[in-house]
C-alpha cells in the first residue's frame, strides 16, 4: 500500500471533517487570488499610464493618493530639462474621463504636436493634430477600433466634438486604448493651465539615470521620481495602500487558515491517540507518523488550494461586473499569483499541522496504547 | 553462551523494576527470567501482577525504571528501537488494536512500511499471511467487519508480516469464545513449526498456558513458584 494511497484513505474517512477544513482553506485563497488579481492588475494598468511613453523615467507630484492626481507646472518642467544629461522632457497631461456606460475610464493624454515623436508615438494613419486646435484628436489604434472610429469621424468626448484627424501606436495597450490632444486645449478643458500630469524624461546616452534621478529629487522635494514597477508607490498612495492591505489580508488568511488546519490536526491526532501507538508498536519511526500528519494536512490544503483557486477566478469574474469597475478592471492573471496561493496553503498545512504532528510524534507508544 | 553453558537465551530480563506514579505503583519489583530461542513460554499471574507489564517492557513500548532487558544480544536501553520493533519482533494484543477503517489487507501491509521491500512483496506477503491466518477471502473486508476470532488471526497475521524471530502475545485470547480460543492456540502452534519463532503468550488461562512448553508464574510484580494446584501431579 503506497503511503500517498494510505494518506488520502485516512483523510477520505474523516471526510466532513476534512471537507469542511478545506472550505476554510478553499475561502482564504480565494481571498488571497481574487485580492492579489485585483491589486496586481490595478497596479499593471496604473504603471501602464508611467510607461505610455518611451522614455529612461518618469517624473510625478510625490504623494499623491493617485498618480492621476499629479500635477506638475511648467517652471518644474523646465528645471528638470536643464538639469545636465537630461536630453528631453515631455510633460503630458492625463485626464480620465467616463466616454460611455461601456468605456467608463477613457484617458485623454494632452501632448504638444512636437513632442509626440520624442514621446514615441508613430502616426499609423492621418497626422497629428495642430498645436492650438481646439476639436482635433487622435486615438490609439486599439481605442479606433473598439470605438468604431476612424480617421475623419467625429467623437463626443465629455461634450465637445472632436474630429478624428489620426490613428497612432505607442507600443503599450493602455496608450493605444487611449486618445491624444493638444496640451493647450485638454489644460483647458480640463482648467488646469500651465499643468502637466507627468513629465517622461530621456537621458542623453552614457548618463547615470540613477544619479540623475538622485539630483533630480534633491532639487525638487516634492516630486518622485518612478523607473520601476516597485518604484511605483512614491506617487500612488493608494495603490500602495491596496498593497498593503493585500499583505495584510494575505497574512490574515495564512493566520486563519493555519488555525482551521490546526483546529482539525489537533482534533484527528487526539482522536487517533491509539492508532499512532499502534503504528509505533509496529515499528514506525517517529518522523513517519510526522510525515503522516503533514501528509493529511498538506492533501487537505491542496485540494482546498485548487477549489479556492476556482472561486477566486469567479470571485474575479464578479468583480468585473461591478459597474465602476467595467473598464477599469483588466484582470491579470499571473502565475506568481497562483504560485503565492499554493504557497500560502503549503505554509498553512504546515503551520497548522506542525504542532500535532510533533505531538503525534513523541507520543509513547505504550501511554497511546492505553487511550480510551 | 548463557551462564550454564547452554545456547545463549534470546530473551534475557535481568533484575527489571518498573515504578509508575511517581513510585507508588511497583509494577515489576525485580524481575530476572529469559527464553531461549524456539521457545514457547508463557506467563501467567492473576490480573495485575505485572505480567502484561513485563511483554510490554520486551517489547520496547516502554522503558523499565531499572534492570536490563536484552534480546538477540540487544540491549533495549539504548535508543532508537522502532527497528526492533518493526522486524525484531511481533506484536499481538488481547483488543487487536487494529485500524478500522482500513482493509484485512491493508492492517497488514502498514506495519511493513519501512522495511525495504517493495509494494508489490509487501502486498504479496500480505495475501499469503492472510491465506495462512484463514482469510485469504476476507482481504478487502475491514476489522469491524469481522469476528472477535478473526480479528486476532488477522492481528497474528499483522505481527508476522516482518518474519520477527520473537512473537509477543498479551492475552491473546482474552476476549474470544472457546471455540475461537482453539482456533488460536493452533495457530499458534502452526505458526512455531512453520516459522520456527519464540512465542511469550501473556495469559491469566491456565488453559491456555497449559500449552505451553514452559510456564512462568507470577504475583505482585515478582516471578514466584508454581502454585500447588498448576504443578502437575506427577512432579509433587
Amino acid at each position: 500500500m503506497p503511503f500517498l494511497a494510505l494518506i488520502t484513505r485516512n483523510v477520505l474517512t474523516r471526510r466532513v471533517r476534512a471537507g469542511l477544513t478545506g472550505l476554510a482553506v478553499a475561502i482564504a485563497i480565494m481571498t488571497v487570488v481574487a485580492l492579489g488579481v485585483l491589486t496586481h492588475s490595478l497596479r499593471r494598468t496604473a504603471i501602464s499610464v508611467l510607461q505610455t511613453g518611451s522614455a529612461d523615467f518618469t517624473v510625478a507630484q510625490k504623494g499623491v493618493s493617485d498618480v492621476l492626481y499629479s500635477s506638475l507646472d511648467n517652471s518644474q518642467v523646465a528645471r528638470i530639462k536643464a538639469e545636465p544629461g537630461v536630453q528631453s522632457i515631455v510633460g503630458v497631461l492625463v485626464a480620465a474621463i467616463k466616454l460611455d456606460s461601456n468605456h467608463p475610464f477613457f484617458l485623454e493624454l494632452g501632448i504638444p504636436p512636437d513632442e509626440l515623436a520624442p514621446f514615441g508615438v508613430q502616426i499609423l494613419k492621418g497626422h497629428p493634430y495642430t498645436a492650438t486646435a481646439t476639436n482635433e484628436v487622435m486615438l490609439g489604434w486599439r481605442a479606433s477600433q473598439d470605438l468604431h472610429k476612424n480617421v475623419g469621424d467625429v467623437i463626443n468626448i465629455d461634450g465637445n466634438n472632436f474630429t478624428v484627424v489620426g490613428i497612432y501606436s505607442v507600443g503599450n495597450v493602455f496608450g493605444d486604448s487611449a486618445s491624444m490632444l493638444p496640451l493647450t486645449t485638454l489644460q483647458t478643458n480640463e482648467r488646469k493651465p500651465g499643468n502637466v500630469t507627468l513629465a517622461f524624461v530621456k537621458v542623453t546616452p552614457g548618463t547615470n539615470i540613477d544619479a540623475l534621478r538622485k539630483r533630480i529629487e534633491q532639487a525638487n522635494p516634492e516630486i518622485a521620481t518612478v523607473r520601476t514597477q516597485s518604484e511605483f508607490g512614491r506617487v500612488d498612495r493608494n495603490l500602495s495602500l491596496i498593497s498593503a492591505a493585500n499583505v495584510g489580508i494575505t497574512i490574515m488568511a495564512l493566520i486563519i487558515g493555519a488555525i482551521g488546519v490546526m483546529n482539525t490536526m489537533v482534533m484527528s491526532v487526539f482522536e487517533r491517540t491509539r492508532e499512532f501507538g499502534v503504528l509505533r508498536a509496529v515499528g514506525w519511526t517517529r518522523a513517519r507518523v510526522l510525515t503522516l500528519v503533514m501528509g493529511e494536512a498538506l492533501l487537505i490544503s491542496f485540494v482546498g488550494a485548487m477549489a479556492g483557486v476556482v472561486l477566486g477566478y469567479l470571485a474575479i469574474k464578479g468583480i468585473q461586473r461591478v459597474p465602476e469597475l467595467v473598464g477599469v478592471f483588466q484582470p491579470d492573471y499571473t502565475s506568481a499569483i497562483f504560485a503565492r496561493a499554493l504557497g500560502i496553503a503549503f505554509g498553512m498545512a504546515f503551520l497548522g499541522a506542525l504542532y500535532p504532528a510533533i505531538r503525534a510524534a513523541l507520543l509513547v507508544p505504550m501511554e497511546a496504547l492505553r487511550h480510551e | 553462551m548463557s551462564d550454564d553453558g547452554g545456547p545463549a537465551p534470546i530473551i534475557q530480563v535481568t533484575d527489571v523494576v518498573k515504578l509508575y506514579d511517581d513510585g507508588l505503583v511497583r509494577a515489576l519489583d525485580g524481575v530476572t527470567m529469559s527464553a531461549a530461542r524456539g521457545e514457547f513460554l508463557a506467563v501467567t499471574g492473576p490480573s495485575g501482577c505485572g505480567k502484561s507489564t513485563l511483554l510490554q517492557l520486551i517489547a520496547a513500548l516502554d522503558r523499565p525504571t531499572s534492570g536490563s532487558i536484552v534480546v538477540e544480544g540487544r540491549d533495549l536501553r539504548e535508543a532508537g528501537n522502532d527497528t526492533y520493533r518493526r522486524t525484531g519482533i511481533g506484536l499481538v494484543f488481547q483488543l487487536h488494536n487494529l485500524l478500522p477503517n482500513l482493509t484485512a489487507l491493508q492492517n497488514i501491509e502498514v506495519a511493513m512500511f519501512s522495511n525495504g521491500r517493495s509494494h508489490g512483496e509487501q502486498r504479496a506477503r500480505a495475501r499469503e499471511l492472510l491465506a495462512a491466518v484463514g482469510l485469504g477471502a476476507k482481504e478487502k473486508v475491514t476489522p469491524p467487519r469481522l469476528s472477535g476470532g478473526e480479528r486476532q488471526r488477522l492481528a497474528i497475521a499483522r505481527a508476522l508480516a516482518n518474519r520477527p524471530p520473537i512473537l509477543l502475545a498479551d492475552e491473546p485470547t482474552g476476549s474470544l469464545d472457546s471455540a475461537a480460543v482453539d482456533r488460536v492456540l493452533e495457530l499458534f502452534r502452526e505458526i512455531r513449526e512453520r516459522e520456527g519463532l519464540t512465542l511469550l503468550l501473556v495469559t491469566h488461562d491456565a488453559h491456555v498456558a497449559s500449552t505451553a512448553d514452559r510456564i512462568v508464574y507470577m504475583r505482585d510484580g515478582k516471578i514466584v513458584a508454581a502454585p500447588e494446584a498448576d504443578v502437575p501431579a506427577a512432579a509433587r
